[in-house]
């Protein structure tokens, strides 16, 4: 059996209010499996999500990615390499950059690029998510041009493993279709492994996944 | 209610004991990150350390002058106001040069980068963390310690090394100018008389002295800022620890080292 991107094993994570979110939980995704999340707030989808990145700390249990546990404190070799699109609900980009400067920056930080190539991919890249008249505004939190340029940074990166969470306050029609297409064109890589939450949208990209009961059912699974 | 004293006491001394050992493993992973730099990360730090050099030294500038011009001039009137009792005028310049350069200069500009910077540097940790844009830029690849760290504390050893040679530059003028108001002074006497008062032991400390300050005040004030985990209220409280903890290190090691070099 080939070894998964990423397993959780064993995972208890609690809420901060301490209502439990996940029991024990076992579940792995293998490398190039797609999987889509319905479910609205407070289901589950984003803590999954958070943990699969790092960013919250199981309460108990271990999560390894590609064959490494992920250690709060410490720089996973994984995420250290670029290869972790993390797309957040409000895409997570810094309010003092520029669009152009928040894609560019771990291109360059964490792939080597010189800032011209660095520049190059970025603007490709934000062109495809309809920004190409935006580069150099700055990110105003919350707004669908956040999440867009996040995709962007995801792709620009040419990340192996992606988190997509849902779209703050939603996106327009133009929008919802320039990520899809942006989307689509990533999932062509059969290397390229997703777990997308939220957005009905983007249910044609992956596998259905349910969240519910501290658990999570790959495969339609009750 | 003696071991209850107790308890609380050795709790307090745990507790000491815990921040400075994380302070110092943070240290410890900002140099290792230094040394471990690549090109073009090293290229991003070097703009990161520019963006803070502008900040903390350049925009401070105003404020720096014009203090140490008064308390130069405050100072020499207090110490002219000592020495002309004794009849000893003539060692003005030396003590004025001494007490800037080996006590004041290092001193008021660590307070001063604590009140500007150091809060700006705690403020903006604890809201870009509560914002989850450190989360994201960690997921990214970009690594927090090389990218945030380390730039602040190489902009802050520079921008207190030059923001002290300023106001020692600036103080000594103002001190020159109450005294020649006051007394038959020649800007050759005076110069000559602080040549004699300025050793190697005064270099020394003011390059200790910037050193440690301008690595310990950034390196708190971020750790500090850090700290924030859910609330925007822990918000101001983080930056209040970061200014009394700087500010209480600044004096501590202030003194260790004049200490160590004078005694």
């Amino acid at each position: 059996m080939p070894e998964p991107l990423l397993a959780l094993e064993a995972v208890t994570l609690v809420s901060p209010e301490g209502r439990p979110v996940f029991r024990a939980l076992d579940w792995r995704l293998g490398r190039g499996a797609r999987f889509h999340a319905h479910g609205g707030a407070g289901g589950g989808g984003t803590a999954l999500l958070r943990l699969c990145a790092g960013i919250a700390e199981p309460d108990s249990g271990r999560i390894v990615l590609d064959g490494t546990p992920l250690e709060a404190g410490t720089l996973h070799p994984f995420l250290a390499r670029g290869a972790l699109g993390w797309v957040p609900s409000d895409g997570g980009l810094a309010v003092n950059l520029s669009l152009l400067d928040n894609v560019t920056l771990p291109l360059r930080f964490a792939l080597g690029l010189g800032r011209r190539d660095a520049e190059r991919t970025a603007l490709a890249w934000l062109e495809k998510a309809g920004l190409g008249q935006q580069l150099h505004e700055r990110p105003a939190p919350g707004h669908r041009e956040c999440w867009m340029a996040s995709l962007a940074r995801a792709a620009a990166k040419g990340s192996r493993l992606w988190l997509v969470d849902r779209p703050l306050g939603g996106l327009d029609a133009a929008s919802i279709q320039a990520a899809e297409e942006l989307l689509s064109e990533v999932a062509r890589d059969p290397g390229v492994t997703m777990l997308l939450v939220g957005g009905a949208w983007m249910s044609s990209l992956g596998q259905d996944l349910k969240i519910g009961n501290g658990r999570v059912f790959s495969g339609g699974e009750p | 209610m003696p071991e209850q004293l107790a308890c609380r006491l050795g709790a307090k001394v745990r507790r000491a004991f815990a921040q400075l050992g994380s302070i110092s493993w943070l240290l410890g992973k900002c140099v290792r990150g230094l040394f471990r730099l690549r090109r073009e990360p090293f290229r991003v730090v070097l703009e990161v350390t520019r963006t803070q050099i502008r900040f903390t030294a350049l925009d401070a500038l105003p404020i720096c002058c014009l203090t140490a011009l008064l308390l130069g001039g405050i100072t020499l009137l207090q110490v002219f106001g000592q020495l002309s009792g004794y009849g000893v005028e003539s060692y003005l310049s030396q003590v004025l040069a001494q007490l800037v350069i080996r006590e004041l200069g290092p001193l008021m500009v660590g307070m001063l980068v604590i009140s500007r910077s150091g809060t700006a540097m705690a403020t903006e940790m604890a809201s870009r963390k509560l914002s989850g844009e450190l989360d994201a830029l960690s997921a990214n690849g970009v690594d927090l310690v090389q990218y945030l760290l380390l730039p602040r504390i190489l902009g802050g050893i520079v921008s207190v090394f030059s923001l002290v040679i300023v106001f020692d530059a600036v103080a000594l003028l103002g001190g020159f100018v109450v005294a020649w108001l006051r007394l038959p002074l020649s800007l050759a006497f005076f110069l000559d008389a602080l040549g004699q008062a300025i050793g190697h032991r005064e270099l020394t400390a003011t390059f200790t002295k910037c050193l440690a300050f301008g690595t310990a005040i950034p390196l708190l004030c971020t750790a500090y800022g850090l700290r924030v985990k859910r609330s925007a209220t822990e918000l101001p409280q983080a930056v209040t620890k970061a200014c009394v903890i700087s500010l209480l290190v600044l004096l501590l090691a202030g003194a260790l080292l004049s200490v160590l070099i004078y005694a």
